[in-house]
């Protein structure tokens, strides 16, 4: 649908990503896949209403 | 659900999603887009369904019972105050509070020299679509929302906590009200994601219309970035508000594409490449666009003649409905075009006639779903909704 180079540099449906709350961590004891799961999942809560309320009403 | 109205949803959803693969079903499928119609018609103000989602649904279900409609919107009265009040939003006239509690809501366009989105801000758009909207287009929009770099505040903090949790209750209470329709009155929920054009949402939301057209002839290589910019997250959303069973359709609701708001040079270059590859790559995954067209798009037919077969479902509004369905019918479903102002000012008899005009030259062969043209406000005569509908029920069997 559009090249590479013109493709946004967040993702549609993200606000904050992983790679940049994963900074926040010094080290990661568990599973990291987990916790990135579940914080992306929350974080695509946020963008789903920001966007809501441009096109939703 | 009793096994009766089971029996009667299943009828029901078959014979829609076989009109809208431009099929023949058994019988003309009715899917009323109607809004303040059903407040009018179940005895509430608009005041009442704009405000309060149990008024707004309980309508909604009492026409789906009376009326014997094969599908409706779930709530066609689309803005709920619980969540335009939740941010303070400064864009829509609440019924009941900025006009009467009888008339619609309406929404405000900003002043040329207001607009949301200033016009030198085209590149903080595109750099980031959607920290621009969090930073700076939500403080501009809401009263209470805080600019980046201002003190916060209480009403800043609530409004973002309200605000979010009114629209995850307002997604919770529209699913249920979709099992409350098919489970108490076998009605299904006619569509499902919200899909908008990225030149409409420049225009409706951002720049203005009359802003964002000065642009285009001052900055048009911003503007197209910024369609494209725009067009990914488009699609994302709309997607992930789609059926996952994919029957009912994706909604765009399109508005200021068509002549004379743009000239066929201007939508060939700025509205349709974008919406088009939307169009197509949401149908890729399986899942078709119901393209309400608001206003006169005959023009504009032979560009949607280029999208692939049963795409789409064409919702006629001021459009030719006979130009559509020569130009479009052998690859598309149509809906509508039965006029508004018939409905409102016309007599029984009146509304017949014209459907069974519509009917004989265009739904002969399946791929015709009864409606208005444009959705149905407080102004439509009870009567006539019912001469539309039974109509309909008689005359559009095959």
């Amino acid at each position: 649908m559009m090249n590479e180079a013109d493709a946004p540099k967040l993702k549609p449906g993200v606000c904050i990503p992983w790679e940049d709350k994963r900074k926040e961590y010094p080290q990661i004891l568990g599973d990291e896949k987990v916790a990135q799961k579940v914080w992306e999942d929350i974080d695509m809560l946020a963008y789903i209403y920001i966007w809501f309320c441009l096109y939703g009403f | 659900m009793s096994g009766d109205m089971e029996q009667i949803y299943n009828e029901r959803l078959k014979r829609y999603v076989a009109a809208m693969r431009n099929e023949k079903p058994d019988r003309i499928p009715i899917r009323p887009l109607a809004a303040e119609f059903c407040a009018a018609y179940a005895g509430y103000t608009c005041q009442q369904v704009t405000h309060d989602l149990d008024y707004a649904f309980d309508a909604v279900l009492k026409c789906c019972a009376d009326f014997d409609w094969d599908a409706a919107v779930s709530n066609m009265v689309f803005v709920w105050t619980g969540s335009v009040d939740a941010i303070n939003l400064k864009y829509y006239t609440k019924p009941g509070i900025d006009t009467p509690a009888d008339s619609c809501f309406q929404y405000l366009e900003p002043k040329d020299d207001d607009a949301h989105m200033k016009e030198d801000e085209y590149d903080a758009l595109i750099e980031d679509p959607t920290g621009y909207l969090a930073n700076v287009w939500m403080p501009r929009v809401s009263r209470d929302v805080q600019p980046i770099g201002e003190p916060s505040t209480y009403r800043n903090n609530l409004a973002w906590l309200k605000g979010g949790m009114s629209v995850l209750q307002y997604f919770q209470r529209l699913g249920e009200q979709g099992a409350r329709m098919k489970n108490e009155t076998g009605t299904v929920s006619a569509i499902a994601g919200c899909l908008k054009s990225p030149f409409d949402i420049i225009a409706d939301k951002l720049r203005g219309y009359r802003g964002l057209c000065m642009d285009l002839f001052t900055q048009p290589e911003k503007v197209l970035k910024a369609v494209d910019a725009l067009a990914p997250h488009m699609m994302f959303n709309a997607l992930a508000g789609a059926d996952p069973d994919k029957n009912v359709p994706i909604t765009i609701w399109m508005h200021r594409g068509c002549v004379p708001f743009l000239s066929l040079e201007q939508f060939e270059r700025f509205y349709w490449p974008s919406l088009k590859a939307i169009v197509e790559e949401i149908w890729s995954q399986g899942h078709q666009i119901l393209f309400y067209a608001e206003g006169d798009w005959n023009e504009n037919l032979k560009y949607f003649a280029e999208l692939p077969e049963q795409s789409i479902i064409f919702h006629v509004d001021k459009s030719d409905l006979f130009k559509a369905h020569e130009i479009l019918g052998e690859k598309f479903c149509l809906s509508g075009g039965i006029p508004n102002e018939l409905i409102a000012m016309g007599t029984p008899e009146e509304v017949k006639d014209y459907c069974k005009k519509v009917i004989d030259a265009a739904a002969q062969d399946g791929g015709f779903i009864m409606d208005a043209a444009a959705i149905m406000q407080d102004d439509a005569k009870i009567e006539n909704v019912k001469a539309m509908t039974e109509f309909t029920r008689e005359y559009g069997v095959y």
